[in-house]
């Protein structure tokens, strides 16, 4: 049935059609209303679940890991600081191998504060061990939560989706909201084999030797691996559902593109305006989008971008002392190319701060990454020059 | 710890577990401090000068077990009846309950524990004699107290005491609608079952000589009290009409109505001048007390004051009586100067200075004189007499050697003193340091910490507001001497005690058991509260301590 849902929204309805039993979360803006909904669902008897109140993002993620630790199908949301808050726990989940989903709303991590969206929040709990899910549309988001549920359960990695603060936690579109029938057939029930069990009691997570530690660390990372399959294969399955199906990486018009920007989340989806207009200006544009970032689809990635004349990565995060985290992605990736078929690639970092990108910016960084107008390695888009920062006034916090 | 060697991945499980029990791993070992059961000292408790272990009654009260707390409070406190309606109560004044919605009713609890104990008419455990005969001269609280706590002990005691009946003070100073005499009667009878001997009627130096009582008891104690007044020395003050405070309360305590003039001043500003103008005002006589420093500086208790006001006594401050004006033989005025308050003294109150010409007369047909009492020790002169520098066996109690001026100092200071007699007799002579609070509980209590409101954990206790006391609702100026503050039900005492927030006293509220991160908290019946912490497994974090609501642990560091 199709509903007019914010991205918030539609995170709240796929939690409950996934029939979540515990939710712990704190609440944190852009993320706030995703709970608030789920609080009504719950005090109204909408949602059979336990409800976790607690007094920080730390706390929220402790109590989760707890509930998935006996089997509960467990949801988190959360955003900016509060993602950085819980790292210590994000390590906790991902080596105790537990299926928790988690929502994140990006937002630009202080300081200066800001509420609006960038990716460095998320990006930074890169290395923890959870699955990463960028989403370009509130239809995605509610997709990707239920198909989060289920590639943790299957494989033992929590999983992260994520979604732009505002530009989609915040904003309307018709989304198909699938019959619960449907969600049932696709959602297998959740097992967690090493779930605590009262009758055989066990230390969890304990010391470990050095032998036992890197073995424990190596089936992590193969899951991460199998993971990877496992996303494409849940995208098909619920595309044969729904009729949307879903992969690692999207393309649109980028088998005979020349010209290729690689992107995520919600630019990605105004590129596609940009893409139009420079085709019909007969210029062979084309976008790879990013959806499954962790565990890393360099495989798809190489496959799409091998013999482009020419790759723009667009960046709403920075990794600062080195650059762009897609762009050092996607070029450690495209390394393993034969020289010959490695395309030149370029990194714009863009839209810190919930700066806007138009479809114009998106037009005007592919025509200036295909070489004839010249862009740096790295370009910051649009800042300041750097002589007139020098000299220009300090920008001072608006009121 | 040899644990076999996986062969493949395979072998491992999802994530690391254990089947063998974590407290293989001495956590505790690692931990550089460690928490501790220590109660504190509550504040109140600190403040009275009684020496009465407070929160540990006021916990046992709450527990439902009136008649142990009562025991507790009566074991070293003979007169709780007494005292909860005449102490002006310090506990109150120190507690920490005050800033969740107002002190501890405390002297309202000792009232009603002291009143359930004059029906508690059961049999005192008898006590071994030790064979050995104490001496107290004077039946005040101070020698009463002594007496009984040296009774208990299993020695002989026996209480001389000029007046007709015991009470010291208690009897002749204190007013029937403050301390009704029959409540002090049945506390006396109590005190007389536990085998204390009041011999009245006999004045030590007079009836009986100092040596001569010192030759008979293996020990003497002094509980004189102050019933010397300070004589009252300005032109006319010989006057019929010039009465001295603490007589002529003596004299209306026993019963007599004597004839006064309708108006008085009262010139003072104790608790002698209060308690005789409110008894006048009960006498048909309209007083005004004068004082010549301000309310502030008054050493009366301050709810004394306020009733007094209350009750329609008139105040005449920062003035000096400096001649009673006699026309035709008969007081018509008192001729004042009027004070202004001047650097501290010190006792920390401001002086009152004389305004030069500031002289003028308040009209007053009579004239009580209420400044202040001293002790007699004129048996003392005898003992100098004969060369006497120092007196074996000999010790005073209570006001003449305190001078603190309130009954809960007279007890404290009589039980101070019982402790050091009796350390006396057992040891053979030899005289015991003053007793620490310490010494005279039976709890171990680590005195010298005060628990005051930084060791409590507020986020435990919800504001509760201190009850409403009644009052007898008579008429104004009042006519009865009957007694006006009514005590607590059963009911009102227990959520009383239960508004307690027992203050560096552990209650066993198992916070700590259910915070303690490492499971090293365990139950166990051997101590008090049945907890004890697992020294090899507490990691020292300290959570207990900081989520202990009244603030009865410490954390100190691990000596290595």
């Amino acid at each position: 049935m199709r509903t007019l849902l914010k991205g918030n929204g539609a995170v709240a309805r796929a939690a409950q059609m996934a029939g979540v039993q515990v939710i712990s979360v704190y609440p944190i803006t852009p993320q706030t209303s995703i709970v608030e909904e789920l609080a009504d669902m719950v005090a109204q008897g909408r949602l059979n679940a336990r409800y976790i109140k607690v007094e920080s993002e730390h706390s929220a993620l402790a109590a989760c890991i707890a509930a998935a630790s006996v089997g509960a199908r467990t949801f988190t949301a959360t955003s900016g600081q509060g993602l950085a808050f819980m790292h210590e726990l994000l390590h906790w989940a991902a080596g105790s191998r537990l299926p928790i989903v988690m929502v994140n709303v990006n937002r630009a991590l202080a300081a200066p504060w800001s509420l609006f969206t960038d990716q460095t929040d998320s990006l930074s709990q890169r290395d923890t061990g959870w699955m990463q899910i960028y989403c370009q549309s509130a239809q995605e988001a509610l997709d990707s939560v239920i198909q989060a549920f289920e590639v943790s359960q299957r494989v033992l990695l929590p999983c992260m989706v994520l979604l732009d603060g505002f530009l989609l936690s915040h904003t309307f579109e018709n989304v198909d909201v699938p019959e619960q029938g449907t969600v049932d057939s696709f959602l297998g029930p959740l097992k967690v084999p090493h779930m605590v069990d009262i009758a055989n009691p066990a230390a969890i997570g304990g010391l470990s030797d050095p032998e036992c530690y890197t073995a424990f660390r190596r089936k992590l990372q193969i899951a991460h691996e199998q993971a990877l399959e496992v996303w494409a294969d849940v995208g098909r399955q619920w595309g044969e559902l729904t009729g949307r199906s879903y992969d690692v990486i999207e393309e649109y018009r980028l088998h005979d593109a020349e010209l290729v920007l690689v992107a995520s989340s919600t630019p990605a989806m105004t590129a596609r305006v940009a893409i139009d207009a420079l085709r019909e200006r007969g210029i062979a544009a084309g976008l790879l989008r990013l959806r499954v970032f962790r565990p890393f689809p360099a495989n798809a990635l190489r496959r799409a971008l091998s013999r482009k004349r020419a790759v723009v990565v667009l960046d709403r995060n920075c990794s600062f002392g080195h650059h762009g985290i897609f762009y050092q992605e996607t070029k450690s990736a495209l390394y393993e190319l034969p020289a010959a078929d490695r395309p030149p690639v370029r990194g714009i970092i863009a839209g810190l701060g919930g700066r806007d990108i138009t479809p114009e910016d998106i037009e005007q960084m592919l025509l200036q990454g295909s070489g004839s107008e010249g862009l740096e390695p790295v370009t910051w888009w649009k800042t300041l020059p750097e002589e007139e920062a020098v000299e220009a006034e300090p920008c001072t916090a608006t009121k | 710890m040899s644990v076999p060697q996986p062969k493949s991945l395979r072998d491992l499980p999802i994530t690391a577990y254990a089947t063998r029990p974590t407290s293989e791993n001495n956590t505790g070992t690692w931990k550089y401090v460690e928490p501790r059961y220590e109660d504190r000292l509550p504040p109140c408790a600190q403040a009275c000068p009684a020496g009465n272990d407070i929160s540990r009654i006021i916990l046992l009260l709450a527990g439902g077990d009136l008649i142990g707390a009562g025991r507790l409070l009566r074991s070293g406190n003979p007169l709780p009846a007494t005292l909860g309606r005449v102490c002006p109560h310090f506990c109150e004044r120190q507690c920490n309950r005050d800033l969740f919605g107002g002190s501890i009713a405390v002297h309202m609890i000792e009232r009603f524990l002291g009143d359930l104990l004059l029906r508690d008419e059961s049999a005192q455990e008898p006590v071994t004699p030790s064979g050995r005969k104490v001496a107290v001269i004077g039946a005040g609280p101070a020698g009463i107290t002594a007496a009984y706590a040296l009774a208990l002990k299993g020695h002989e005691v026996e209480v001389f005491d000029e007046k007709p009946k015991p009470g010291g003070y208690l009897r002749t100073g204190i007013p029937d609608y403050r301390l009704p005499k029959e409540i002090l009667d049945r506390e006396i009878e109590f005190i007389e079952r536990v085998g204390v001997k009041f011999i009245q009627g006999i004045r030590i130096g007079r009836d009986i000589g100092f040596e001569d009582l010192r030759s008979r008891f293996d020990a003497v104690i002094a509980a004189v009290g102050l019933h010397e007044s300070r004589a009252f020395e300005v032109p006319g003050s010989n006057h019929r009409h010039i009465y001295d405070g603490v007589e002529l309360l003596e004299r209306i305590l026993s019963g007599e109505i004597p004839e006064l003039p309708s108006t008085v001043a009262v010139v003072g500003g104790g608790n002698t001048a209060i308690d005789v103008a409110r008894s006048l005002l009960r006498l048909d006589v309209s007083p005004t007390i004068v004082y010549r420093r301000s309310e502030t500086e008054m050493p009366a208790i301050a709810s004394e004051v306020e009733e007094a006001k209350r009750e329609g006594v008139g105040f005449q401050f920062l003035t000096t009586p400096i001649a009673v004006v006699i026309e035709d033989g008969a007081v018509v005025a008192l001729e004042c100067c009027k004070m202004q308050l001047g650097e501290p003294d010190a006792s920390g109150r401001r002086t009152p200075v004389p305004i030069p010409n500031s002289e003028f007369r308040l009209p007053f047909a009579g004239i009580v004189a209420a400044i202040g009492e001293t002790a007699d020790l004129g048996f003392l002169r005898q003992a100098a007499a004969n060369g006497k520098r120092s007196l074996d066996g000999f010790y005073i109690a209570g006001d003449a050697s305190t001078s603190e001026g309130t009954v809960a100092a007279a007890v404290g200071s009589g039980r101070r003193v019982a402790a050091m007699v009796h350390s006396y007799l057992v040891n053979g002579g030899t005289t015991a340091d003053e007793p620490t609070l310490q010494s005279l509980w039976p709890r171990k209590v680590n005195t010298a910490l005060v628990a005051g409101p930084q060791y409590l954990n507020p986020a435990y206790f919800a504001p509760a507001l201190r009850p409403e006391i009644a009052k007898l609702n008579g008429e104004q100026p009042p006519s009865s001497f009957a007694e006006i503050v009514q005590g607590f039900a059963v009911e009102s005492a227990l959520s009383e005690a239960r508004r307690c927030l027992l203050c560096g006293t552990c209650n066993g509220c198992l916070n700590c058991y259910y915070w303690c991160p490492d499971v090293a908290v365990h139950r166990d019946s051997r101590n008090g509260a049945g907890l004890e912490i697992d020294s090899m497994h507490c990691k020292g974090c300290g959570i207990c301590v900081e989520e202990c609501p009244r603030g009865a642990m410490t954390l100190e560091e691990v000596a290595r």
